[in-house]
This record gives C-alpha cells, sequence and structure tokens, in this order.
C-alpha cells in the first residue's frame, strides 16, 4: 500500500494544530486535506471522500462528535478518527459507527509516528485500502 | 475458703491484670496527686528505658519529661474528677519525629486519690491523616487542573509535534527534503553537519523530552479529576500485565531516561488466576509508575550484575496480588513511610514530581478496595505488593 493512496482530512480550530500535524502527514506522504470547523468541513467533504478523517472533539460551533455523526452519512466508508485533549469515553452513536477507544487519540500525541500507525490500520481495515 | 487458697486467688487475679496491662500497645502508668508513680506497664518500661523496679515512687516528670506540659495537669484531673486529653503531641527521638495521644483519667477508688495515664504512639494514624488531607487538596487541584488541561495540550502537542518535524525535515530520509535542499543550492548534508556540530539536535531532542514530561505531569493531575465514569472490565492479569511491560517498553520518555533493554525481565506468573474486575486504563497507570520507579532505581544505583525486575502474580485468599520486585538500591526506613506522599521525590528537580506513587496508592485502594505496600532491604531491592479483590464485581 501506497501512503499517497491514502487521503486524510484534519478538522481542528487551532491552526497552529492544524499545521503541524498536516505538515507531519504530507511528510509522510498522505493526501492531506484540512478545515477550521465541523460547518466547513461537512461542506468539502463529500468532494474530498476521505480514506480517514481526524476531527479535533471541542471545536468552536459544532462539536466533533456531532460533526462525525452528520458526516458518516455523507462518507460512510470513511474511517473517523477523534483528537482529544479531554478523558473522553466513546458514546454509543459513534460506537454504532465501528469507532473504538483506540480510535480516540489523546492530545498531546507525544510521538506523531502513532498517529501513522492508527491511520494506516483503519485504512486498511475494512478494506478501504489495499 | 482457707487463706492460702484465697492467697493463691488474688496472685493469680493479680498476674492476669499485670498480663492484660503489658499486652496493650498502650504506656499505663498510675500515680498519685504529686506525681508520683505507683504501677507501670511494660511498654512504659521500653519507651523510658527505666524499669519498673526503678520507676515506682519516682515523679512521672522526671521519667517521660518530654510529656511534662501535659503531666502538669494530674493534680487538677484528680481534683476536679474530669478526664483530660492531649492530641498528636509532637516529640522528636533522634532524627525520628513522632506523634503521642496522652490522656490523664482520674481514678475512683477507694482510699489514697490517684490517676492513670496513658500515652499512645499516633504516628502513623497523623500520618494517613496528613495524606488524606493532601489527596483532598489535590483533588481540588485536580479540578483546576482539568480545566486548564485542554488549554495546555494544544500548545504542548505543538511544542512537541512541531520539534519532531523539524527533526524530520533536516533528516536525508524525505525526498521533499533534497529536493527543497537542491532547490535553494545547499547540501542537506552540510546543513545536517552544521546542526550536529552546534549542538542543535540536541536541543530539540531536549525540547521534545521536556514537552513529554510536562504532559506526564499533566496526566497525573489529571487523575485526581477523573469525572466521566470509568469503565469496568473484567480481565486475565497475565495479558493485562504484558500488555503494560510493551507499553512501558515503548514510552518514549522512559527510553531517553532509563533503558529497559538492559533490564531482565522476568515473569512469574501464576498458571491459572481468577479474572479481575479492574479500570484498566488505571491499572495499567499503577503497573507503569512501580515499573518506572523500579528501572529508575536500578538505572542510578550502578551496581555490579544484572538488573532485574520481577512481576509475580498468585492468588491469596480470595485476592489477585501482583509483585514488582527490583533488585535495585532499595529504600531506607526513614524514606520509606513517606514514599506514598503526594510530592515527596528523593530525585532531581525535573526528573521526580513525586506524584507517581501517591497517584498509584489512590488507584489501588480507593478505586480498587485493594492495597499497595511495599518492602526493602536496602542493598537487595524493593518489592511492591498490589493485592486486588479478585473476580467480584467493583462497587
Ligand atoms: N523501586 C524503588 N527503588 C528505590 N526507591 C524507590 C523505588 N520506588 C520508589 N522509590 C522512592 O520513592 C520516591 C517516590 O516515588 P514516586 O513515584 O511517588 O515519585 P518520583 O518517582 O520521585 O516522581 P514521579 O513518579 O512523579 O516522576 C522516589 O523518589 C524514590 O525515592
Ligand atoms: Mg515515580
Amino acid at each position: 500500500m501506497k501512503y499517497s493512496e491514502i487521503s486524510i482530512l484534519l478538522v481542528d480550530d487551532d491552526e497552529m494544530i492544524r499545521n503541524c500535524i498536516c505538515a507531519f502527514l504530507e511528510d509522510e506522504g498522505f493526501m492531506v486535506h484540512q478545515a477550521s470547523s465541523g460547518e466547513e468541513a461537512l461542506d468539502s467533504i463529500v468532494s474530498i471522500n476521505p480514506t480517514v478523517c481526524i476531527s479535533d472533539l471541542r471545536l468552536a460551533g459544532m462539536d466533533g462528535e456531532s460533526f462525525i455523526r452528520r458526516a458518516c452519512r455523507l462518507c460512510p466508508t470513511t474511517a473517523y478518527l477523534l483528537h482529544t485533549g479531554m478523558d473522553y469515553p466513546l458514546s454509543d452513536e459513534l460506537r454504532a459507527i465501528g469507532m473504538t477507544p483506540a480510535d480516540v487519540l489523546q492530545k498531546p500525541i507525544h510521538e506523531l509516528s502513532t498517529l501513522t500507525r492508527r491511520i494506516v490500520a483503519v485504512a486498511t481495515a475494512g478494506g478501504r485500502i489495499g | 475458703m482457707p487463706l492460702r487458697y484465697a492467697a493463691e486467688q488474688i496472685e493469680q487475679h493479680k498476674k492476669a491484670l499485670v498480663d492484660i496491662l503489658d499486652t496493650l500497645p498502650s504506656i499505663i502508668v498510675r500515680v498519685d496527686r504529686d506525681g508520683c508513680v505507683d504501677l507501670v506497664n511494660r511498654r512504659f518500661e521500653l519507651f523510658s528505658g527505666v524499669s519498673a523496679g526503678n520507676a515506682l515512687g519516682m515523679r512521672i516528670v522526671s521519667l517521660i519529661p518530654q510529656f511534662a506540659d501535659q503531666l502538669e495537669n494530674v493534680g487538677q484531673v484528680i481534683d476536679s474528677q474530669t478526664p483530660m486529653e492531649f492530641d498528636k503531641l509532637l516529640c522528636r527521638k533522634g532524627s525520628q519525629l513522632s506523634y503521642y495521644s496522652l490522656e490523664i483519667y482520674p481514678l475512683k477508688s477507694e482510699g489514697e486519690a490517684m490517676a492513670v495515664i496513658r500515652i499512645d504512639d499516633i504516628t502513623e494514624h497523623v500520618r494517613i491523616e496528613e495524606i488524606m488531607a493532601h489527596t483532598e487538596k489535590m483533588i481540588t487541584v485536580g479540578g483546576l487542573a482539568a480545566g486548564m488541561a485542554h488549554e495546555i495540550n494544544n500548545p504542548l502537542g505543538a511544542i512537541m509535534q512541531n520539534a519532531q518535524n523539524i527533526e524530520r525535515r533536516v533528516s536525508s530520509g524525505i525526498p521533499a527534503n533534497l529536493k527543497a535542499a537542491g532547490e535553494v543550492g545547499v547540501s542537506l548534508d552540510l546543513v545536517r553537519a552544521y546542526l550536529e556540530k552546534r549542538g542543535i539536535f540536541e536541543f530539540i531532542s531536549h525540547i521534545r523530552t521536556a514537552g513529554v514530561r510536562a504532559s506526564n505531569i499533566i496526566n497525573n493531575m489529571l487523575h485526581f479529576s477523573r469525572r466521566s465514569e470509568p469503565q469496568i472490565e473484567s480481565v486475565d492479569l497475565s495479558e493485562m500485565l504484558d500488555r503494560t511491560l510493551e507499553l512501558v517498553a515503548s514510552d518514549y520518555d522512559m527510553k531517553k531516561l532509563y533503558d529497559f533493554r538492559n533490564i531482565d525481565l522476568v515473569r512469574e506468573y501464576a498458571p491459572t488466576m481468577p479474572p479481575v474486575s479492574m479500570v484498566v486504563q488505571e491499572m495499567e497507570q499503577v503497573f507503569m509508575n512501580i515499573l518506572k520507579n523500579a528501572a529508575q532505581a536500578l538505572s542510578e544505583s550502578g551496581k555490579e550484575g544484572t538488573s532485574r525486575i520481577t512481576m509475580r502474580t498468585y492468588a491469596d485468599h480470595g485476592m489477585a496480588v501482583i509483585e514488582i520486585d527490583d533488585n535495585g538500591p532499595g529504600i531506607d526506613d526513614s524514606i520509606r513511610t513517606r514514599i506514598f506522599e503526594p510530592f515527596f521525590s528523593t530525585k532531581e528537580v525535573g526528573v521526580g514530581t513525586g506524584l507517581g506513587l501517591s497517584v498509584a496508592y489512590a488507584i489501588v485502594t480507593k478505586g480498587h478496595h485493594g492495597s499497595l505496600t511495599v518492602r526493602s532491604k536496602p542493598g537487595q531491592g524493593t518489592c511492591f505488593t498490589i493485592e486486588l479483590p479478585a473476580g467480584e464485581e467493583l462497587r
């Protein structure tokens, strides 16, 4: 599998975080898109149809959980990851769309290669990418 | 009743009374109105260093002068026929500080007016009270920290992750780096040589390590304020311990400060163990904190021979017991009594915050109805023992 076949949509309202995580993911060779809010991401997600979507939980406006609930209706084959600084138990709704506790990434991620590993794991699971 | 028999009986009763007095954990003395001793028990002899024979008739104040202030009240207690209590009296014996409680009771026997003095060592009790008070404070602080954590996590993430980005963008492994270097007409190798020569790689690595450290401190603080319902699972201990060992070995901070690869990790798991109910993340933190301490102690000791940590499990009277045993430098008695206190650390500032074991203690005892104890032989090693109720449901 080539990383360049994996497209990622990163949703975070903190520009600093978007900037550094996107830089890392681009260096890894992924195809990276970003959005600064859930609303903005919903506008673009259909045309991007990302392999993986990573969303912050606490966003200005719509929160990450409601964003994912709506996004997964638009792009049901996308794998969703939550990125949060809070102690967040996964809701039943998100479990129902196939998310597991391992899909909740605790901020701050100490070593970004753990993010790569998770992305690759969810991208290959369910035959999203061969 | 023949007289001889009666005398025997009295003697037997007397002996029984003395036995009782000597068995009690308290120091007991009977004095007259002038404070002169007419009866002491074994504890008193041990405490004062004066034998019963020598103590009789002496003034109590001269035998245990550290309690002189309180003992002055003997006369008043007898006159008013109301007892007096003194709590948390601090006494120093050599370098050791101990707390005592002292009570004076009027004795309502016929004849001469007397008083009984009872003194108890309550050091352990006071210490636990202090730890609890400290924990309460930590919970409040933790509440604040929880509010701040989200705000801090983003900038902290940016610091650590951008440091990682910098490392990567000057590495030769990424094609885009070579391309950009080519475009501006510099050689990436020379750039790297310069950065190396000026110690810049080391600075970057220190930024990352410092960020990880700060983040770990915040995580430990947060433990005291977890608001969401923790998820309780029934787990297989051997599997759980193995996973924790993996986590420990892959922690970035740990790799830097001490190397688990130089430590012989021995597993002595009981072949069959009952399942244990626990909040996995919390217990993982307990084992990690203890393992991390052991690894730190082993790397500091610089002892000859192999460094070894043994993880042992067995079942005992309905409890699942886990021992984490290291052959490091051990802990002196004076330090051992304090290691579970929040913020108690013998490590350098920046290396230890002294939260590791207090967090572990709170998780095991409060959250899991278990116990966490330590025994240590200075020079030979330290063994932490965790007992958790086996099988049954938590809460
Ligand atoms: N296995 C051990 N061998 C020797 N000393 C130990 C061991 N475990 C703990 N200690 C002692 O107990 C003290 C308290 O440990 P604790 O984990 O609470 O704090 P710390 O390790 O100093 O800091 P932190 O865990 O917050 O980084 C340590 O500073 C150390 O002196
Ligand atoms: Mg520690």
